[in-house]
């Protein structure tokens, strides 16, 4: 669905300023993976070229069979009606209604009234606000917005959405609400593609992790968590898969960790 | 419903945007007027001319025996030189840029000149004795006077010959120079306007980036994100376009129809009919300026 074929971004000519190095990386139909990475370890970066927001300047970018790098710019609209994005901070028009921010991504697109009427109301129980249509966002907690976000994303049915931390703005109880609600749509085969610093979901939610650092990938899990995983030895001799944080925490003596490691010393 | 949706986010930033909106309107009002004004000079110029050139000839004056002219060695004109002459009207040289002579005895020149100063007492003190008799040459193009006068000056006979659209130039240099004078003022003046609208679909595609970010990633078409804001600036540049036309049209009806047109009979003025010429013009102005600089505005600051 998504596929990075050793694509590289400089945004300086001078090679210095490095955002993307030589990425190959595929996500398949369906898939619902996290992308995480420090800020400015190039995850905005991979968003925009999924989006066609910029071109690569090494490599290819192919989304749903597409080489991005070659498609004319009158076509990128067309490519970005397959996928969804939610935003971090919502992005939500104040002055309309619930409904009237869902069915705005359905009018731009030339959507006939009788789609509007028919589709919004479906992605709105999806992300269960149906009861909410009119509502000003303003009226809503983050939580509630954020599913907005999403209904907004998902209306016209894209086989993919893109989610640029999309519970960054968001409480414990509200992020839980959003992650359910992705993994929903997930579950109904679109591919999901979250750019996250939120690792407790990560840790939960057990999807595939891609780990970005200065513009490389570093770890690329299925079935990953948000911290990478360690090997650690027991004292008697035993390995154990660990995840990075919680091998501190882990039952200290039973453990040579790195701690330990520096105090025996 | 696209054509719904795109007329519906103009009127939007037409709202939003009041104060701006207002501003352009005003400078294109301004700037359309002088355009206005400048093409309208240029048409009363073109109208004298029209109007006189018809009416002015070449004057070949013959020798009287005051007529200090070489040609003319202080004798009257004789038969014999007055053939010649209208053997070089009627020559194959000058025949192309001839579209009819006449010649006018001193007694005809006298009648004329009653008529022409009926009301003067100049009429008093001439007799037909001191007119000079002449041939009164019309051109095919009057600007190609010169050849007539290179062909007739040196001939024996011929006293002066005399264009009497000199006279006029003298007017329609004035007019130019008002005319000139307008259209300075009026490239100063669309030029503020210019700006003026590009600051102004600035400042809308500022209000609405949110907008535009969703459009822009749901997928809306180029033209859907972009034609609210040209249609924005368009809508101003007419509505200042309507008014100059307005403008230039009251100001013919009661300058120049009801005022100098009605106490200056003899003269040829343009009228409001000449407004409508210019209008269209006006208007066209106005919208491909709005849209030039909206577009160049919205390809820097629009990213699509």
């Amino acid at each position: 669905m998504i596929k990075f074929e050793n694509v590289s971004m400089v945004y300086e000519p001078k090679q210095q300023n490095v955002a993307l190095d030589d990425i190959n990386i595929e996500i398949d139909r369906g898939e619902f993976a996290f992308l995480v990475g420090e800020s400015g370890s190039g995850k905005s970066t991979f968003l925009s070229l999924v989006l066609r927001e910029k071109r690569s300047t090494d490599g290819a970018v192919y989304v749903a069979g597409q080489n991005l790098n070659r498609i004319p710019s009158h076509r990128v609209p067309k490519l970005r009606r397959d996928i969804g994005f939610v935003f971090q901070d919502f992005r939500l028009l104040r002055e309309r209604t619930v409904f009237d921010n869902v069915a705005f991504a359905m009018e731009v697109i030339g959507a006939s009234r009788a789609q509007i009427r028919e589709r919004v109301p479906d992605a709105l129980k999806l992300v269960g606000l149906e009861d909410k249509a009119r509502r000003k966002p303003t009226e809503l907690s983050g939580g509630e917005q954020q599913r907005v976000g999403i209904a907004r994303a998902i209306v016209n049915r894209p086989s993919i959405l893109l989610a640029d931390e999309p519970t960054g703005n968001l409480d414990r109880k509200n992020s839980v609400e959003v992650m359910n609600v992705l993994n929903r749509i997930n579950q109904n085969g679109t591919t999901v593609l979250m750019a996250t610093h939120a690792h407790e979901l990560v840790s939960e939610y057990r999807h595939r992790v891609i780990e970005l650092q200065r513009g490389q990938v570093i770890r690329d899990e299925i079935d990953g968590q948000y911290m990478p995983m360690t090997t650690v030895v027991n004292q008697d001799g035993s390995r154990e898969l660990l995840v990075g944080d919680s091998a501190v925490e882990h039952d200290e003596d039973s453990q040579f960790t790195e701690d330990q490691k520096d105090e025996d010393q | 419903m696209k054509l719904g949706f795109i007329l519906r986010e103009a009127a939007k930033g037409l709202r939003q945007n009041v104060v701006m909106v207002v501003s352009v309107v005003l400078v294109t009002f301004v700037s359309l007027t002088f355009v206005g004004a400048s093409a309208l000079l240029q048409l009363q110029i073109n109208q004298m001319k029209g109007y006189w050139y018809d009416r002015m000839e070449v004057a070949v004056y013959l020798c009287d025996d005051s007529s200090s002219s070489t040609n003319c060695a202080g004798k009257e004109v004789t038969d014999a030189q007055r053939q010649n002459i209208e053997k070089v009207l009627k020559s194959e040289q000058l025949a192309p840029y001839i579209k009819e002579y006449a010649y006018e005895s001193k007694d005809q020149a006298y009648k004329n000149f009653l008529d022409q100063y009926k009301n003067s007492s100049l009429v008093d003190q001439i007799t037909p004795e001191q007119l000079p008799e002449s041939y009164r040459v019309a051109l095919v193009d009057p600007e190609k006077y010169p050849v007539i006068n290179e062909a007739l000056s040196t001939v024996d006979g011929v006293d002066p010959v005399v264009d009497q659209r000199e006279l006029l130039e003298k007017v329609f240099q004035l007019v130019r120079v008002a005319s000139a004078a307008a259209a300075v003022v009026a490239i100063v003046m669309i030029v503020c306007a210019v700006l003026l609208t590009g600051t102004t679909i600035q400042l809308s595609a500022m209000h609405r980036r949110l907008e535009t970010t969703i459009m822009r990633l749901v997928g809306a078409s180029k033209a859907t994100i972009q034609l609210p804001f040209i249609i924005e600036g368009v809508i101003a540049s007419l509505i200042g376009g309507v008014l100059a036309s307005g403008t230039l049209w009251l100001l013919l009806k009661f300058l120049v129809e009801d005022k100098l047109a009605s106490e200056n009979v003899g003269v040829a003025f343009i009228s409001t009919n000449e407004v409508w010429l210019v209008a269209p013009g006006l208007l066209i102005i106005g919208i491909v300026l709005a849209t030039i600089s909206s577009v160049v505005t919205l390809k820097r600051y629009l990213k699509v």
